[in-house]
């Protein structure tokens, strides 16, 4: 337990998570210029399915790992779905998490969904990886609703698409 | 007869009094002084919960009471750049809009303030490019000789847009591929922090048009203590933190910035502590530089917020005090005076402290501002 969760860590969490805003953010992250470019990275991509657990509401849910925003299975969508009348933005953020069920890691694309304002619900947060925006594919200040008709950002999915090699 | 006597009385006395009792006048609104006392600041609200709707709150430091504080305000669009120039009683804005609020038309637009009035006096049209992300002082700058506004565009294609607030023009999008931020070099050019650890500098020519560009030597690794680019800054010289606690100087008076040698916030007394928050470092009038600091740094805390503020002198390169913060600090910023240290605590207050001796003055709360991120001492 660091210094952190000494100080009301709920307030704090709260303000911190309202103030880092919402974005993408992994440890082995990468910055993709659409979602044309996914094939190319380096993952298998089998038909299987990631195994599943926990609770996609939770900040703690594992694909969660590199996220900075707030959920959108908190906000009427599901951690891969946008919720309704909002547009998923083609520019990602990548994290590597790791399935607690099969140990093994997994790429997640942390896409925005864009349109209307911040849900403002279940935000959740983490800087591991974040490096300053002159480094913006490590980079969880912008707003990466782009390429999206609206830039206006609303809340974050966390879609699996592959296993990590 | 006598009825309509009395009633012609009673009609004068009526007006009479009315003579007597002075109405408060219809229509009147406060002005604001051309130059801000030193102890005037500004707090932008980006309102992160409905974003397109920040504002900018001034306040008067030396006043007691909340109400008092409370100068005036002004609208802040879509989590905007702001810049005050130095020379002119105007504050600019980089704002994004929608033509239906959150939805239609984006318009990005360089608004033009009047300090005195706290209204909108003029406005240059931008393209739709400026980069949105929290916000910071160095994602718009005025140029050091103060007549063009440099605004950061991330789509993510990186270009600095040249504005030209006197005349009203948009002059020039230049990019700046691989660079973020926008810090003011020599009269009227800039530089960028890059990613491969340089800065890229952009000379303008006399209309503001790009005439030449230089690159430094590559002077620090973002893989392994990445700087900050939220420098403290005063007066053409910058000290950029860096994630695990060094200083990075540099000079950006001269026509090309010149790179300091670095040296570092930590001794044995601090081991393990780095510096973060929001905006977490700042320099001003006294020749001090301030930073915001916590214990058990790792990765991932380089936005954590301080717990305490330590002071340096930047010329014997050493710590001169330790400032406990009644609540940790995201956000620090000085007076132009610097005599009060402006702190954006946990709990979104401003806390009020004395440069000289770290006391605390006072903490501003309750003003109708719910996620106030950055503060700015007027100019």
């Amino acid at each position: 337990m660091n210094w952190l969760d000494q100080w009301t860590e709920r307030r704090l969490r709260g303000i911190a998570q309202r103030s880092s805003r919402r974005s993408f953010l992994g440890r082995l992250g990468g910055l993709l210029a659409g979602a044309a470019t996914l094939p190319l990275l380096p993952v298998a991509r089998g038909a299987d399915k990631a195994p599943e657990s926990g609770d996609p509401t939770s900040c703690d849910y594992w694909r969660y790992c590199a996220t900075d925003g707030f959920l959108c299975a908190c906000c009427g969508g599901s951690a891969s779905s946008c919720p309704p009348g909002t547009e998923m933005s083609p520019i990602t953020w990548i994290g590597t998490c790791t399935n607690p069920v099969d140990n093994a890691a997994y790429v997640i694309s942390y896409n925005d969904c864009c349109g209307k304002s911040a849900c403002g619900n279940c935000s959740c947060t983490r800087n591991e990886g974040d490096r300053p925006i002159y480094q913006p594919q490590l980079n969880n200040e912008y707003n990466w609703c782009l390429g999206t008709e609206h830039q206006t950002y609303n809340c974050s999915v966390a879609r699996v698409i592959g296993k990590a090699d | 007869m006598r009825v309509l006597n009395w009633i012609t009385a009673l009609l004068l006395l009526a007006g009479a009094a009315r003579a007597e009792f002075a109405a408060d006048p219809l229509g009147q609104v406060e002005p604001l002084p051309e130059r801000w006392p030193a102890h005037w600041v500004l707090v932008h609200d980006i309102a992160f919960e409905h974003i397109m709707d920040g504002k900018t709150v001034v306040l008067d430091l030396d006043a007691e009471t909340p109400a008092d504080q409370f100068k005036g305000m002004f609208n802040s669009a879509f989590a905007a750049f702001l810049a005050q120039s130095r020379t002119r009683p105007e504050i600019y804005l980089a704002e994004t809009y929608y033509s239906r609020g959150t939805r239609g038309e984006r318009t990005d637009v360089l608004t033009i303030y009047d300090k005195r009035s706290l209204s909108p006096t003029g406005e240059v049209v931008l393209k739709t490019n400026r980069a949105i992300l929290l916000p910071q002082k160095f994602s718009m700058q005025m140029t050091s000789d103060d007549t063009l506004a440099l605004i950061y565009n991330f789509t993510p294609a990186m270009s600095v847009s040249v504005v030209d607030p006197i005349a009203k023009r948009y002059v020039a999008d230049i990019p700046i591929p691989g660079c973020a931020a926008v810090f003011p070099t020599g009269q009227r050019s800039f530089s960028s922090l890059c990613g491969n650890g340089t800065l890229y500098t952009v000379r303008l020519d006399a209309d503001g048009q790009p005439a030449g560009t230089s690159r430094s030597e590559r002077f620090f690794d973002p893989e392994s203590d990445a700087l900050i680019e939220k420098a403290a800054w005063h007066a053409g010289r910058a000290w950029f933190p860096s994630y695990h606690g060094r200083w990075q100087p540099v000079d950006f008076s001269g026509d090309a910035p010149r790179i300091e040698p670095a040296w570092s916030m930590l001794d044995d007394e601090t081991a393990g502590w780095r510096p973060g928050g929001l905006a977490p470092a700042a320099a001003g009038a006294d020749g001090r530089l301030y930073v915001l600091a916590h214990p058990e740094g790792r990765e991932g805390s380089h936005r954590d917020p301080g717990v305490e503020v330590w002071v340096f002198d930047p010329s014997a390169r050493q710590r001169i005090a330790r400032y406990p913060l009644r609540l940790p600090g995201l956000t620090l910023a000085l007076t132009r005076d610097a005599e009060l240290l402006l702190v954006i605590n946990v709990e979104m207050q401003l806390d009020v402290y004395r440069a000289s001796d770290g006391e605390l003055l006072k903490t501003i709360a309750g003003i109708g501002t719910e996620t106030p991120l950055l503060v700015f001492g007027a100019n």
